[in-house]
């Protein structure tokens, strides 16, 4: 068979065209600008090292930004705050990691590829995680899935993510409003005064009653069950960081300013 | 099984009288475009009748005649039925790492559809009914307009962005989001006149997971495609997260060379509010260029490099990947892979030089 010269030709400029991978100078041990030449980390049962031996350069391949999977961003900002207590989107019954029970977090299931996921084993395409970095997640798990990140340690305590988000459009009436922070809060200070669900009405903010508390096995996430059915109608979730009754961390750091998530319910539930 | 062929009769000729296979390469080797051989018309899923002949009759090395009629998909005029089914043997090796390697199931896929009106209103769900458990990857209907120049669709569907590989793994599936594994809840429209096609796609933009904003995805392609050649050129903008967003560019395309079909794809993506890279962004780039060589009938040698820039404000961080896939079709329907794929990236990560070694049977009708 002749193999005509404009595909030799193309097959050439394609050779050339092949640029190497890089060299890795200038990054650390995690494939990240730092100082180089570090000494590799250590993956220990805690979350940043998690986070920094798996989640950040394996998992974030796909599970970053905006058009993450499943809406599950594995990123340093983001990836707490959506695992650990939220339910998986693929088996709503499982949570993705359930403080204290590794075997039915369903992070665990999707890394081992056990029977009963959905989809495929994790981290699509391979390689896949030996069994012992697998082991050092669970070790994780079970002791807790305590946050433990210096970085959010060192931040102002703030809130990171409302669900529903602010301008948030929904079709139906939310059972149970989130509120994420950056660290664990102060639970003594939840009531009715520091976290409030307000409807809009013509005679002007109507407060909702609702149920607060902590998420299970994750006390930097706060949730709302409100009392009743919410209509259709303008909603403003309140989060108080000043006034009488402010939010604060347990090193009694406030937010320093109020925090609203305004919401319209489009249709009844 | 003469009035099967006196049917189809027109679609087998044309089938007989082409060189060779399936997939995006099989599009271009042939001068087609997505739909010729796929009801949904930018590509993948179940077969038209056309598509199912083709199937049989120009993709295998020996078409097995058992006297039995050809397979249509048509269970009678209205609904029709299909499958993909992928069973693996692989091993991975990865520096620093224990070699593994096992069989898997990587997907079994059942496609129905109804044409509740003939040509006009198509019903379409695809259903991955294993590994673990069944997972709907899509679900739509879709208007098609007397002249079939125009088309509205709506429902959970893949969004249009690039070539439609097979890989979902590769580098410019993984890095825009956009793949086999994300449909989205949306509503497309598609125009297609001669040689254009041109389809926007606004969605949830979540990916599966489930809506926490009223931001949405907007996707848009262009694509020119001629019996020699295509380029295309593809644009997706997703706010629909309230902790950042993303825009995708891309420009792709074929050509086919004597027996040589060549695909490329070019990826921009940036995310905006990420924490990592300077100015709170990040700006990757992913290339692929494939070429696909068949000798003979049933044969088919796939050559693919790729390319990924993890984020364009940092040096010295990229990773390749090469990719030599010999496919072999002996009878239709069956389809034996055997593949390498190596990955090259920095020292540092060990997981960035996997080794990946796959013998796949692939069934599908």
């Amino acid at each position: 068979m002749q193999i005509p010269t404009s595909t030799l030709g193309l097959a050439g400029a394609t050779a050339l065209l092949c640029a190497c991978a890089g060299n890795g100078d200038g990054l650390n041990s995690q494939g990240e600008p730092g100082t180089p030449g570090s000494t590799p980390t250590q993956l220990t049962a805690d979350f940043q090292s998690i986070q920094d031996n798996v989640f950040t350069p394996i998992c974030t391949r796909c599970h970053e930004g905006a058009s993450a999977p499943e809406g599950l961003q594995l990123d340093a900002a983001h990836s707490y705050a959506l695992l650990v207590g939220v339910p998986s989107s693929e088996v709503p019954t499982l949570t993705r990691v359930k403080p204290g029970d590794p075997d039915d977090s369903y992070i665990i299931l999707k890394l081992e590829g056990a029977s009963g996921i959905v989809g495929q084993q994790m981290p699509y395409g391979g390689p896949y995680l030996p069994s012992s970095t697998i082991d050092v997640i669970r070790s994780w798990i079970a002791s807790g899935a305590p946050q433990s990140s210096p970085a959010a340690a060192a931040a102002a305590f703030a809130v990171v993510a409302t669900s529903p988000a602010d301008a948030a459009v929904l079709p139906a009436a939310p059972r149970t409003l989130v509120v994420a922070f950056n660290r664990e809060v102060d639970q003594s200070l939840l009531n009715s005064g520091s976290v409030m669900l307000e409807r809009d009405t013509a005679e002007g903010p109507l407060t909702v009653p609702v149920a607060i508390g902590a998420a299970p096995g994750n006390p930097s996430t706060v949730l709302l069950s409100p009392l009743q059915t919410l209509g259709v109608g303008s909603y403003r979730l309140r989060v108080r960081g000043t006034g009488p009754a402010p939010i604060a961390d347990l090193s009694a750091q406030g937010l320093g300013i109020d925090t609203t998530a305004q919401f319209r319910v489009a249709g009844e539930p | 099984m003469r009035a099967v062929l006196r049917c189809f009769a027109p679609a087998l000729l044309l089938a007989l009288s082409l060189p060779a296979l399936a997939e995006p390469y099989l599009a271009v080797a042939n001068g087609y475009k997505c739909g010729q051989c796929h009801v949904n018309p930018t590509g993948g899923g179940e077969r038209t009748v056309f598509g199912e002949i083709f199937a049989q009759t120009a993709l295998p090395a020996q078409h097995l005649d058992t006297g039995a009629d050809l397979w249509t998909g048509q269970l009678n005029r209205f609904i029709a039925l299909g499958g993909d089914l992928r069973y693996d043997l692989e091993a991975q090796q990865v520096p620093k790492t224990r070699t593994t390697n096992q069989f898997s199931l990587e997907q079994a896929r059942v496609y129905l559809s109804a044409s509740v009106i003939p040509d006009r209103l198509l019903v379409y769900v695809d259903e991955q009914v294993a590994p673990g458990g069944a997972l709907n990857r899509e679900a739509w209907a879709m208007y098609w307009s007397a002249g079939h120049t125009w088309y509205v669709k709506g429902g959970q569907m893949y969004l249009p962005f690039g070539l439609r590989l097979e890989d979902q793994s590769a580098f410019v599936k993984q890095v825009t989001g956009i793949n086999m594994t994300t449909p989205d809840d949306a509503v497309e429209v598609g125009w297609e006149k001669g040689p254009i096609d041109l389809q926007l796609a606004v969605g949830n933009g979540t990916a599966g997971g489930s809506p926490s904003s009223n931001g949405k995805q907007e996707s848009l392609q262009l694509q020119y495609v001629a019996s020699r050649f295509r380029i295309g050129t593809a644009a997706n903008f997703n706010g629909s997260s309230a902790q950042g967003s993303r825009d995708a560019f891309g420009v792709f395309g074929g050509l086919r060379t004597g027996p040589i079909a060549w695909l490329a794809e070019a990826d921009i993506v940036n995310d905006h509010g990420l924490p990592s890279g300077p100015g709170g962004g990040s700006r990757k780039l992913a290339t692929l260029v494939e070429a696909n060589w068949s000798p003979a009938r049933g044969h088919n040698l796939k050559v693919t490099y790729e390319y990924l820039d993890p984020d364009r404000e940092v040096a010295n961080d990229q990773q390749t990947r090469w990719s030599f896939v010999y496919e072999f079709t002996p009878i239709q329907f069956v389809q034996l892979r055997f593949g390498a794929r190596l990955n090259d990236g920095i020292p540092q990560l060990p997981a960035e030089h996997l080794k990946l070694y796959f013998v796949q049977l692939h069934g599908f009708f």
